[in-house]
């Protein structure tokens, strides 16, 4: 069992998310990381899609009420078990408890914790995702707080050290065209492609809200709700963009300026407010051929582990 | 205007197709029951993630994103071929409390109408609506069918907590709250019928195409 004794400004249960339900409104929740949700649980040997904790900017607290291991992926937060410095990318055996800080994180904003075995609880609609807005899965249905539990299955055994290499970021965001170019005109889509862009304080889990000096990308244009998902790219008439993120609702009716590619898509969970951006326009065949490099990373990773263990 | 040429299936993304189907004709609703059965024939080809219907569009959502050009052909095709008529929803009865403290706002909506607050109940309640799509939340649906002589600008301050079960009105559309959640409408009742519960399966009741009537019952 792990104790919650500070849950800093965010801290959920996530996995992949939960599909097959947008129909209903139900959002996809889950990792905004997903890769790095996943790095974290083959490092464990866990499944790709075990439950981990996802940390938002850090001043966390963790008590480990049993023995077991932990791989920390994502930004570094200055974490330490009990007095000993740990960092991001790397395996840790765990005793019964210590306790887990993270100070704040610098160069990012969220890190994710794997347990040996995955976070324990019951899924809902396939997922064990919290969907914060709606108030069900995770562990409790929603944010964790401080004296909350979560499940995990003791395990004492030896555990090698191990550790991993996260994709690389990148500053220039790749997105699928507009099917809205049209109604939006080519001077908006050139605008948008050609600025740099800062994440403001209203961004969440649900999206990333942007704005940049000049308000060049107002309009007057409203449409038909149409299906979102994240990676959507709405302009909103204020001409502030938002990127939806996991937590995003499943219809809106703003017109689309693109869809983050879905190999660029978790570079989002470590945008902080404050942090520039900028976008650039690609076909199929390179946000293919990105996605194809990600998934050949995963599968590097794994091999590795499969030699680390002979 | 031909129903069968206009209608384009564009790439959102490496996984994900959008039929556009807005702009098509006037009769909006008959493009809608179009768009429901082409979705109920997507999802019975088990190759999507996600089937989205939305206000006469639909989005899916690939499972295998090397069948993405496939796809977008098949549904181009599927289009002209689908029959209005194929769609066969189910009848929901909203048992629902009008007015009162059930209703804080019937009384607003009926002299914004120049109407008697038994006049607005026979307006909403005689009425069949259709269940367009569901979004903004889960289990929230979209309807279509309110009478004109009830439209009604949305709240200039919206409440900050409307409580979950209320049936409610917003510019051209009537609704009801799944959950408590932050709404600009105007409450004119109450409802005890679940929406949306995340135990159930399928967590909602209701589903995009289905109707709906309010039935009155003294408070």
């Amino acid at each position: 069992m792990i104790t919650v004794i500070k849950p800093g400004l965010l801290m959920s249960v996530q996995d992949k998310g939960r599909t097959g339900f947008r129909h209903l409104g139900v959002a996809q929740s889950g990792a905004i990381d997903s890769y790095a949700m996943v790095i974290a649980n083959r490092l464990l040997d866990n499944a790709d899609n075990d439950a981990v904790i996802e940390i938002t900017l850090g001043l966390a607290q963790l008590k480990f009420e049993c023995d077991t291991v932990i791989a920390l992926i994502g930004t570094d937060m200055k974490a330490h078990l009990d007095d000993t410095a740990i960092y991001p990318g790397w395996t840790y055996t765990v005793k019964k408890g210590q306790t887990i800080r993270f100070a704040a994180a610098r160069n990012g904003f969220r890190a994710y914790l794997a347990c040996k075995g995955g976070i324990q609880c019951e899924k809902v609609m396939n997922s064990r995702s919290t969907d914060l807005a709606a108030g069900f899965g995770g562990a409790t249905g929603c944010a964790l707080k401080e004296h909350d539990t979560l499940a995990i299955k003791p395990f004492t055994e030896h555990w090698p050290k191990l550790g991993a290499i996260s994709p690389a970021k990148r500053e220039v965001i790749r997105i699928h065209p507009s099917i809205h170019e049209e109604l939006l005109t080519q001077h908006i889509i050139n605008e948008f492609s050609s600025k740099k862009w800062h994440v403001t304080p209203q961004s969440n889990r649900m999206g990333v809200r942007l704005n940049t000096q000049s308000q060049s990308l107002s309009h007057s244009h409203s449409l038909p709700s149409l299906a979102v998902a994240p990676g959507s790219i709405q302009l909103p008439p204020n001409g502030e963009p938002i990127v939806l993120l996991n937590d995003g609702q499943t219809t809106g009716g703003y017109p689309l300026l693109g869809t983050v590619i879905e190999a660029d898509l978790f570079l989002f969970a470590q945008l902080k407010p404050g942090d520039s951006i900028r976008f650039e326009y690609v076909d199929i065949a390179t946000a293919n051929k990105a996605k194809a490099k990600l998934d050949a990373h995963l599968a590097q990773l794994s091999l590795a582990l499969e030699n680390a263990k002979h | 205007m031909d129903l069968k040429t206009t209608t384009s299936v564009v790439t959102l993304s490496s996984n994900s197709l959008f039929l556009d189907a807005t702009h098509l004709s006037e009769d909006t609703l008959k493009i809608q029951k179009k768009i429901w059965a082409l979705a109920a024939k997507c999802k019975a080809s088990n190759a999507f993630i996600d089937v989205v219907p939305a206000m006469n569009s639909l989005c899916v959502y690939l499972h295998n994103s090397d069948e993405l050009v496939r796809w977008q052909n098949e549904l181009t095709n599927w289009w002209q071929d689908i029959d209005t008529m194929q769609h066969q929803g189910t009848h929901h009865k909203v048992i629902t409390h009008y007015g009162g403290e059930h209703g804080p706002d019937l009384d607003f909506v009926a002299k914004a109408h120049n109407l008697t607050t038994h006049d607005v109940i026979q307006l909403h309640s005689n009425a069949r609506y259709q269940v367009l799509f569901l979004g903004f939340q889960p289990g929230f649906v979209y309807l279509h069918g309110l009478t004109e002589q009830l439209h009604t600008p949305r709240r200039d301050n919206p409440r900050t907590k409307v409580p979950k079960g209320s049936v409610a009105i917003g510019a051209n559309q009537t609704g009801i709250y799944p959950a408590d959640s932050p709404g600009g409408w105007h409450i004119i009742g109450h409802t005890d019928f679940n929406l949306f519960d995340y135990l159930n399966n399928p967590p909602s009741v209701i589903q995009p195409g289905d109707t709906l009537s309010f039935v009155s019952v003294e408070s």
